[in-house]
């Protein structure tokens, strides 16, 4: 029995008022494939009235059946919309639920930490680089020669004193300080030449809060044709200042190295009081950096360079003395203590 | 060095610095000012003081002393010297003077209030004397005779190391004349010396030894104390006063820097002073009573029977000065500096004389030095007489060849031109003569006392005008140079790259000695005679240059394990082998270590990653383990076909806890340098991966099973993974589950599934060929 469009026009509505509701009524997934399923399936409830729609007239036929396709599209829509919140939800949901706590301290071994003297010595090897300059090695072990003879300190002379020396059962030495590797750069290389030299140096010295017999210093050295002592001011101003990393005032006062002549002792502003006289500085005003001056023509002349023709400057500056300066260190122990609680401070 | 200002202030005209601005200024242009003190400040207080009156007082061996201090008034003193009595004038210091031992206080004694004391000679720092109160000739009320207040300025010695003319008050006094442009006042008059025959003579063997020796004698001698003042000044700069002559010569030489020697003339024997080396198995008992075996390295002074002083060091005990002297022979040499501070190491025996002798002293001076003494002597001993002239033996003294000094070359060094009048100036301050040698050019000679060894070129010169000038006065600037790139060390480059590494991974630098002991080198399976060893050590525990980083690394896992649960640290340095001949090999190393208080296997395998990490493709070996190893955890690291280094566990006997160690030889890894990069086609179709399970006996080497299988998969192979070891059921004891993740492919097509099939086919039946069986 066919049915009438208006009965079937009746049906269509009432399948939308409730397939509205119930999918807006819908809480879950499920409840909401429910309603898919009996209104659009293709068992559904707008299935059958579309099987029915063939025994409608044509003209009905065309106007119910527009009204189906409205039916339908509209559900469609609604249900996606549905369908996407609920996705949304479920996503929010999940996202929420991996929660991290960023503040728990990450796994795995934390950075460790250079020798503070070794982080000095790039410092200065860095700057160095940048000027030109050659980083050279030497030998910790050393000859006679290239430690005094040819840094024009011969046998005898009273400024052995100033170094008390390791000696070794062969007759070489442990090096009293990195000069000998002037000698030994300008054996390697002729003239020009710039270098400096970092290492570990030795004295036979008691150890005590301000003394130790294994210690580090850089040494310096320029030859060139035209060298002066304006040049090597410059140099020692510009090594402060980027050790500082600021202005820092200096001063220059004779000095005596037997390498050089003339020689220095270059002083910096105490940088704990600023000149004006602390513990720190003994109340001068000044400390003591490191000692420099015009290469000795002797050394030049012992190591094949004519010092009528090329001049040069050097300087060695003491780096575990400038490091206990910079990190206020008032025992010189804790260099080489290879106590973690001291080294991870830097 | 110390340096009294008022004694310098006799010797420059007008000195109208203080001493502390002096001290600066001899800072800046001569030698280093350490310290400016304050001494005898106590002594305006001091007054003379005539004892009215002394009684015992019971119980002891104090007296209450009744004194007339004239400035003070009558006070009463409570005292205990022996020589306080009646009618002595001593030294009284009122209530409320810092003396160098504290304060002076208004304090009750046995009963008896004690207004101020009466002071021994020590007391108030004049002298060393503290056997009783000082004796003075002086009104009550007087100060003390010649005994001021003064400063002391601490030169730094090693600033005077090339300057031997420093070493007396003259030397800085003309040096503080140069500075504030005023007159040098010599005390020396020379020409006092009277002409005539010597009344004895000096044979002197070689020149070179001895340049100079000249002597003069006195007779009607008085020994006693020198008077206040002299004792006070020698006190001051550390000197420490003995009698009248000795005091002396102590003086001259503080203030020349010429050391003087005074001989018991009727001592001697003979008439001859001979200079000569020594005579092997001569000895000499010194001042200092010890007795010497010399030989002929040591030069000596002899009289007619033998050695009389160790020269320009000591004198000899026998012919010393004492209560009885009545002639005196005063020595003023000059000696080689080498040859006194040869001697003076070698007996460990530094003078005042052979500090000022081995710096070289000027043979001017020794002439200068007698005529002072002898000034001095007619003060402190009264009556004394001069016998017959100077007795003077030297070789011609030369004079200092002109140095050429070429301004314009001077303006180059300094790099700061000079005006000519002002270079001049300054070095005619200096006391050096000034000549024109050319244009621009001048010829100067240094003043005797700077020539022995100080100036000699014109390089010193630059020295002399830069000082004078002040260097804060020369403007700092950059030379124009060359911009070459420099010569680089590339081991030094992988060095820093290798802490970094280390770094990185969480491991902290350490820097240790290069020394350790012998007990500790035998713990570490180390040969003591394998080692360089420090013949002058400061102890036996820093007596061979380490050959292994490994011990002294082992005391800091042993330091640090008191304090943390587990650490990692690292060092990188050098291992000194000695060889036959020249230098020792120094091979750079770097040791790491993992320590836990726990159990350490995660330990080792962590070092090996990180092995890896510096050296790609790096493997581990087994390895005989040595005494200090776990023995069933000690492997080889091999890296590009050569060994590298060594992985262990230390021995459990020799650490609370457990720690893991890695050791590579630097320089062997930096010469095998990296693996030479070169691109190879990246495989660009699909590739497939499968799991293989290899069931192996429970020690069998996961590393070889590992290599057995990427050989047996040859070209095919992309990466092999290692998944897991099971052991367990099913697995048979003694055996375990290894399982690999394999994943192949091909270049030019996906592979097929038939294709990946026989590839792991063929895997397996190489895998049992080799005996393993394969859980599938």
């Amino acid at each position: 029995m066919p049915e009438s469009a208006l009965t079937l026009e009746s049906a269509l509505s009432e399948l939308e008022a409730r397939a509205r509701e119930r999918i807006l009524a819908a809480a879950t997934r499920e409840e909401l494939e429910a309603v898919r399923v009996e209104a659009l399936g293709r068992k559904g409830t707008l299935a059958q009235i579309s099987r029915q729609l063939g025994s409608l007239a044509a003209e009905e036929r065309a106007r119910v059946g527009r009204l189906l396709n409205t039916v339908k599209q509209e559900l469609e829509q609604l249900l996606a919309a549905r369908q996407a919140e609920f996705e949304q939800r479920e996503l929010a949901a999940r996202l929420e639920a991996e929660w991290l706590d960023l503040t728990r301290p990450a796994p795995g071994p934390r950075r460790g930490h250079l020798h503070p003297i070794t982080q000095l010595q790039y410092e200065i090897e860095d700057l160095f680089t940048s000027l030109g300059f050659a980083v050279l090695d030497g030998p910790e072990v050393e000859t006679e020669y290239h430690n005094f003879d040819a840094l024009n300190i011969p046998p005898d002379h009273p400024a052995r004193d100033v170094q008390d020396t390791f000696w070794l059962v062969n007759g070489l030495l442990l090096r009293t300080h990195t000069s000998p590797v002037q000698v030994r750069g300008m054996e390697r290389f002729r003239p020009p030449l710039r270098m400096i030299a970092p290492g570990r140096v030795f004295r036979n010295e008691e150890v005590d809060a301000s003394h130790e017999h294994t210690f580090y210093q850089v040494e310096g050295m320029m030859i060139d044709r035209e060298v002066s002592v304006a040049h090597l001011i410059y140099f020692m101003k510009v090594l402060v200042n980027h050790i500082f990393q600021r202005e820092t005032e200096v001063r220059l006062r004779p000095g005596y190295f037997p390498f050089v002549e003339p020689g220095f002792e270059l002083d910096l502003a105490c940088l704990v009081c600023n000149g004006r006289g602390c513990p720190v500085c003994k109340y001068s005003g000044w400390v003591e950096m490191l000692g420099c001056g015009l290469v000795h023509p002797n050394v030049l002349r012992t190591s094949g360079i004519d010092p009528e023709e090329w001049m040069g400057w050097a300087f060695g500056l003491g780096l575990t003395r400038l490091a206990m300066m910079r990190y206020g260190l008032d025992d010189i122990r804790w260099f080489q203590s290879g106590d973690l609680r001291f080294l991870r401070q830097f | 060095m110390k340096f009294s200002y008022n004694w310098l202030r006799e010797l420059v005209e007008d000195l109208d610095l203080d001493a502390r601005a002096l001290g600066l200024e001899i800072t800046m242009k001569t030698a280093e000012c350490e310290a400016v003190e304050p001494y005898g400040q106590h002594l305006e207080r001091v007054a003379a003081a005539r004892v009215l009156a002394a009684e015992p007082i019971p119980g002891g061996h104090n007296r209450k002393v009744t004194v007339d201090t004239g400035r003070y008034g009558v006070r009463t003193v409570v005292c205990g010297a022996p020589n306080c009595r009646v009618g002595m004038v001593t030294a009284y210091v009122p209530a409320g003077t810092e003396l160098p031992d504290g304060r002076i206080e208004r304090r009750v004694i046995q009963g008896i209030e004690s207004d101020g004391m009466l002071a021994s000679g020590a007391e108030l720092g004049i002298n060393r004397d503290a056997a009783g109160i000082l004796e003075l000739e002086a009104n009550p009320g007087d100060p003390l005779p010649g005994c001021v207040p003064d400063q002391i300025l601490e030169i730094d010695n090693k600033s005077l190391t090339h300057r031997p003319d420093l070493w007396g008050h003259l030397g800085l006094a003309r040096e503080a004349a140069a500075i504030v442009r005023k007159r040098l006042l010599d005390p020396v008059r020379i020409e006092r010396l009277p002409k005539g025959p010597a009344p004895i003579r000096v044979a002197i063997e070689d020149f070179d030894l001895c340049p100079r020796y000249s002597a003069l004698v006195f007779e009607n001698v008085t020994v006693r104390p020198s008077p206040l003042w002299l004792q006070y000044r020698l006190q001051a700069v550390g000197l420490n006063p003995i009698n009248n002559i000795v005091d002396v010569t102590n003086y001259v030489m503080a203030e020349l820097a010429q050391p003087l020697h005074a001989f018991d003339q009727d001592l001697l024997h003979g008439d001859t002073i001979y200079v000569r080396p020594a005579r092997e198995g001569e000895r000499l008992t010194a001042l200092n009573e010890e007795t010497y075996r010399l030989d002929p390295a040591a030069l000596a002074i002899a009289d007619a029977r033998g050695p009389v002083a160790l020269a320009g060091v000591i004198g000899g005990l026998d012919t010393a000065i004492s209560a009885r002297t009545r002639r005196v022979v005063l020595e003023s040499a000059c000696f080689q500096a080498s040859s006194i501070r040869k001697t003076s190491a070698r007996l460990k025996l530094r003078t005042d004389a052979s500090m000022r002798f081995e710096k070289g002293q000027d043979p001017h001076n020794t002439v200068r030095g007698l005529a002072r003494a002898w000034e001095l002597f007619e003060q402190v001993s009264p009556g004394i007489r001069l016998v017959g002239g100077l007795a003077d033996c030297c070789r011609p003294l030369s004079t200092p060849p002109p140095i050429e000094l070429p301004l314009d070359w001077l303006t180059r060094k300094l790099g700061r031109a000079v005006p000519e009048a002002e270079v001049r100036d300054i070095l005619e301050r200096l006391c050096f003569v000034v000549r024109e040698g050319g244009p621009r050019v001048f010829l100067v000679t240094p003043p005797s006392w700077r020539a022995t060894r100080d100036v000699s070129i014109k390089d010193d010169l630059v020295e002399e005008v830069g000082r004078m000038i002040g260097y804060g006065t020369i403007a700092p600037e950059p030379p124009r140079v060359a911009c070459t790139v420099p010569p680089q060390e590339p081991l030094r480059l992988f060095l820093r790259a290798v802490r970094e590494a280390f770094v990185s991974q969480g491991f902290t630098e350490v820097h240790n000695y290069s020394f350790y002991g012998e007990d500790l080198a035998r713990r570490f399976a180390l040969d003591p005679a394998e080692h360089l060893a420090v013949a002058n050590p400061i102890s036996p525990e820093q007596k061979l240059m380490r050959r292994s980083l490994v011990p002294l690394i082992y005391r800091n896992l042993e330091e640090n394990a008191k304090h943390l649960e587990c650490f990692r640290l690292f060092e990188v340095g050098r291992e000194i082998h000695p060889q036959p001949q020249g230098l020792p090999r120094e091979i750079h190393h770097a040791v790491a270590a993992i320590y836990s208080r726990q159990e350490g296997e995660g330990n080792l395998y962590e070092l090996a990653r990180v092995a890896q990490c510096l050296m790609p493709g790096a493997e581990v070996r087994p390895a005989a383990p040595r005494s200090f190893e776990h023995p069933a955890r000690a492997g080889e690291i091999w890296w590009r076909g050569a060994c590298v280094g060594r992985l262990f566990e230390l021995h459990p006997a020799l650490l609370a806890g457990r720690a893991a160690l890695l050791d590579l030889d630097l320089e062997r890894i930096h010469e095998l340098g990296p693996e030479p990069k070169r691109y190879r086609p990246v495989r660009r179709f699909p590739t497939s991966a499968f799991d293989l399970s290899v069931i192996a006996p429970q020690r069998a080497l996961i590393g070889e099973i590992e290599k057995l299988m990427v050989r047996l998969a040859g070209e095919d192979l992309d990466s092999i993974e290692f998944l897991r070891t099971y052991s367990g059921p099913p697995i048979p004891e003694g055996h375990q589950s290894v399982s690999f993740r394999l994943r192949v492919g091909a270049a030019d097509h996906t592979l097929s599934l038939d294709e990946v099939g026989e590839i792991r086919a063929r895997i397996i039946a190489g895998l049992r060929a080799a005996g393993y069986d394969l859980r599938l």
